[in-house]
């Protein structure tokens, strides 16, 4: 009788959202890279989330159809966080590094896109940054999250706040390549309208989907899983 | 923009394979899917120059050198006679119109001109359009006809306010508000410029005298006008990205020729409207900037080579083409011969930042370390409300007009989420979100808030089983220091909620600055690190649950009993825990309650399904001597 134990009882732990998971790695990654994380709000003027970051008033972005407006179209639920990169170079003087991330916001809802969903930031002025120092850091980043054997393609891309601009892919184990983030040299208009004399600065930005990369990460097909809160779903990612 | 493979080639000396022109596209930032000969193009946004057979040609001229292999008609036109007003110069500073007429008979289309329609699936609709659609595909300017006969008058270029109804060349009707870019002849609005025609001065099949119009309009003029009144249209995407503001007159002498082509023409004129003069744009040259800019070696000679290649013509300034559009500055240049060079060929440089010692944890990885470690889930919800207080925050253009509040608790997500749960036979749920809430008291006020939900079982073991969540459990985890006592627990009322589960729902919303530090003394707070799993997915599938009692006669059996259960493995089955023990020291007898929980992620398990997977899975116990499980008969 002595011999008798009840059953062990095991100690279940909860999870934090895959999102945040994903998120926090990210940070932290780019926290090692020499980033430090600076936030900002998620309504934000029209001035901070387009103005300024060179997105003038006839892009297809600022129209009702892809940005949420509040408060009588006096402000927009931001749509990126690059505002937050805007609100903390007008604070400080180079050289800095900073990384931003959070939930942002734009007018889709289907299979592929949510009207909330969550982006990481990050940007580095100083003299003499240059196209190559950003692949360089680049190809660190994507080392560090898919294994030293990734095999990274850079691609000529788009936006209004960087010039050059690149979309970056990685080749999948099916042999196609796959979308993993957006980069470029900061546009000196940015700069500019930051106080920063773009003449003696230069600046590199990237920012990453950290759906996309959660989904990767962890083999999710469906972005619709984060968000429906489902325990069999949240309880798997310990 | 879609383009048969065949068809570019033409404009290209060189002949590339389809997967050289491939990589050389995606070399240049032309991203684009191949189905068999076709390749269809996502051009960005700024490359509105490159919509078309000779803008891609011209981007790829470095590679493969480019020519333009069409006949351009070159002969002299008469000057059209046209009563023409242009009342909007900085909305369309050049316009160039073309009055041409055929005779009766119209030959088949050549080869050229059918494999756009058959093999692009584009639709045939009158000869003229057939030919503007095609003159768009292959020079990228959009060009539109008005059958002659319906333009008898005045007519007029106006950005105006409209408050009239139009009803465009597809028939559809739409009602025009706000300022619009249109044409007008005798007052009456024929033309949503840029967007689409109107039915009143379209061609038909019988159309044998045209009145082509091809401009430049202001981009900022077109923008956002066909997605206002859902008109979606080959020239306002082009419009909108903008065109070559020095192409019309050869693009509307290319249609003469491609008529040519097909009928006898009877009669030409045409005549060009300049209301305000182009700025060429010129950059100084900069080797040294570019270099800079990119951390690139590149010389004097391969600078000249690659941006004479892209059209630039280098003197003692670079003059920009007129196409181009996107360029303005060195850092656009220095983009030009990264594309030439081509991203992957610059070679890395590392950067020189210093890098950072581990991030401290904050508060919030405090909190959501001290919940997880508790055995609570964090969720993330959309903002999106139904519930409109004083104080909410309003979306001018919601999603869902049922949701166009942002909401300014946490509750009633979190609420859905443990009702979604029970829903999904959820019988021992812990939420908690940590997320900003925004309201308006006269300024918008954001507050980072921590909302925590419990209802059901307090855990899934023979300890917890039976006790519940309730005001007391979450006391003891949140308020058992009484001197930072800051969490208030409420009991949410079920009368309102659509379930019919019985079990009580508490909840606790704090804001984030009211929880001192002092609340984290006492709890060892541990870090969870993070671990990419593999997702298995979700079953949508219904779960079936059983429970069984094992009676232990012979103690010596106990262990093996347990162990058995600790290896448990099934196909079907989801989950399993012991939910009851007790020793009978009288009847000498060991009583172990287990709970099975049956799930297939392919189908409805039968039940003819549960008990072949019970009888493999409890057959090690049920062996034993001494062992019995009252009630189960296996088969």
């Amino acid at each position: 009788m002595d011999n008798i134990e009840p059953p062990l009882i095991k100690r279940v732990t909860g999870t934090l959202h895959p999102i945040n998971q994903t998120k926090d790695f990210l940070l932290n990654l780019l926290n090692q890279f020499g980033f430090q994380e600076v936030q900002g709000p998620e309504i934000e003027s029209e001035e901070f989330n387009f103005d300024m970051l060179n997105i003038k008033k006839s892009h297809p972005a600022r129209q009702m159809h892809d940005t949420f407006y509040v408060e009588n179209k006096k402000k927009v639920l931001r749509t990126h966080t690059s505002p937050v990169q805007i609100r903390s170079m007008l604070k400080s003087k180079p050289p800095f590094a900073f990384s931003s991330a959070g939930k942002v916001y734009r007018k889709d809802d289907d299979a592929t896109h949510l009207p909330m969903f969550h982006q990481i930031e990050g940007i580095y002025v100083d003299k003499d940054v240059n196209f190559a120092n950003l692949k360089d850091l680049i190809n660190k980043i994507l080392l560090s999250l898919f294994g030293e054997n990734v095999e990274i393609r850079f691609r000529p891309s788009y936006f209004p706040f960087t010039e050059p601009s690149a979309e970056v892919d990685i080749l999948s184990e099916n042999g196609k390549w796959l979308e993993i983030l957006g980069c470029g040299i900061i546009n000196p208009v940015v700069l500019e309208n930051c106080n920063i004399d773009s003449n003696m600065y230069s600046g590199l930005a990237l920012g990453l989907g950290i759906e996309r990369i959660a989904m990767l990460k962890y083999e999710v097909s469906d972005i619709r899983e984060f968000y429906k809160s489902n325990l069999d779903f949240l309880g798997q990612f310990k | 923009m879609k383009f048969i493979y065949q068809d570019l080639l033409r404009f290209l000396k060189e002949q590339p394979s389809k997967a050289a022109l491939s990589e050389k596209l995606f070399q240049l930032g032309h991203e684009h899917d191949i189905n068999g000969e076709i390749f269809d193009m996502e051009i960005t946004p700024n490359r509105g120059d490159c919509l078309s057979l000779i803008g891609l040609s011209r981007d790829l001229n470095y590679f493969y050198n480019n020519e333009d292999p069409f006949e351009i008609y070159n002969d002299n036109i008469d000057l059209l006679d046209l009563d023409f007003k242009n009342l909007s110069i900085t909305s369309c500073p050049k316009i160039t119109f073309l009055e041409i007429e055929i005779d009766e008979e119209i030959s088949s289309y050549k080869p050229y001109l059918e494999n756009y329609f058959s093999q692009l699936g584009n639709k045939k609709t009158n000869f003229f359009s057939d030919i503007s659609n095609y003159i768009s595909y292959e020079r990228g300017q959009p060009t539109h006809c008005f059958d002659k006969k319906y333009i008898t008058k005045d007519l007029t270029f106006t950005n105006k306010l409209c408050d009239e109804s139009f009803k465009t060349l597809l028939g559809k009707e739409i009602q025009l508000e706000g300022k619009n870019c249109v044409f007008t002849s005798s007052g009456e609005i024929i033309s949503l410029a840029g967007i689409m025609g109107g039915e009143s001065t379209s061609c038909s099949e019988n159309t044998r005298e045209v009145l082509v119009e091809c401009a430049f309009f202001n981009p900022e003029a077109i923008i956002g006008k066909s997605i206002k009144y859902n008109l979606k249209s080959d020239a306002a995407h082009k419009f909108e990205r903008g065109v070559d503001i020095e192409a019309q007159e050869k693009v509307l002498r290319r249609f003469i020729s491609v008529v040519k082509d097909h009928a006898v023409i009877k009669k030409l004129s045409m005549k060009t409207f300049i209301g305000s003069h182009f700025n060429k744009k010129y950059l100084p040259i900069r080797i040294d900037k570019v270099n800079k800019i990119l951390g690139t070696k590149i010389s004097k000679e391969q600078y000249i080579s690659f941006l004479t290649k892209l059209g630039f013509e280098i003197d003692d300034e670079i003059k920009v083409p007129s196409y181009r559009n996107d360029v303005a500055s060195q850092n656009d240049l220095s983009e030009e011969i990264a594309r030439i060079i081509g991203y992957d060929d610059i070679k890395s440089i590392p950067l020189n930042l210093k890098r950072r010692s581990q991030l401290e944890q904050d508060k919030i990885s405090k909190i959501e370390d001290f919940f997880i470690d508790k055995g609570f889930n964090e969720v993330i919800n959309m903002p999106f409300s139904d519930i409109e207080e004083k104080k909410s925050i309003l979306i001018d253009n919601p999603l869902d007009s049922n949701r166009r509040n942002l909401r300014t608790s946490l509750k009633n997500s979190l609420i859905e989420n443990l009702l979604f749960n029970e829903r999904r036979q959820k019988d021992s749920i812990k939420l908690f979100e940590i997320s900003d809430v925004y309201s308006n008291e006269k300024k918008i006020i954001q507050e980072k808030r921590l909302g925590i939900i419990v209802s059901g079982r307090c855990g899934h073991n023979h300890k917890d089983f039976s006790k519940k969540l309730d005001r007391k459990y979450l006391n003891d985890i949140l308020n058992s220091n009484k001197n930072i006592s800051v969490f208030e627990i409420e009991e949410i009322p079920r009368e309102n909620l659509k379930t019919k589960k019985k079990d009580k729902i508490f909840y606790t919303e704090v804001l984030l600055e009211d929880i001192p530090e002092a609340f984290f003394r006492g709890h060892k707070i541990k870090e969870y690190p993070i671990n990419f799993i593999k997702y298995v997915p979700v079953s949508d599938f219904p779960s079936s649950v059983r429970d069984f009692s094992f009676s232990i006669k012979d103690f010596k059996k106990y262990n093996t009993v347990i162990s058995c259960i600790e290896k448990f493995e099934e196909e079907n089955l989801k989950d399993f825990f012991v939910f009851d023990f007790y020793l009978n020291e009288k009847l000498k007898e060991i009583k172990v309650g287990i709970r099975l929980i049956f799930q297939s992620s392919t189908r409805t398990l039968s039940e003819e399904d549960i008990q072949m997977s019970i009888g493999k899975i409890l057959k090690p116990i049920i062996d034993l001597d001494g062992v019995v499980v009252p009630g189960l008969e296996l088969n």
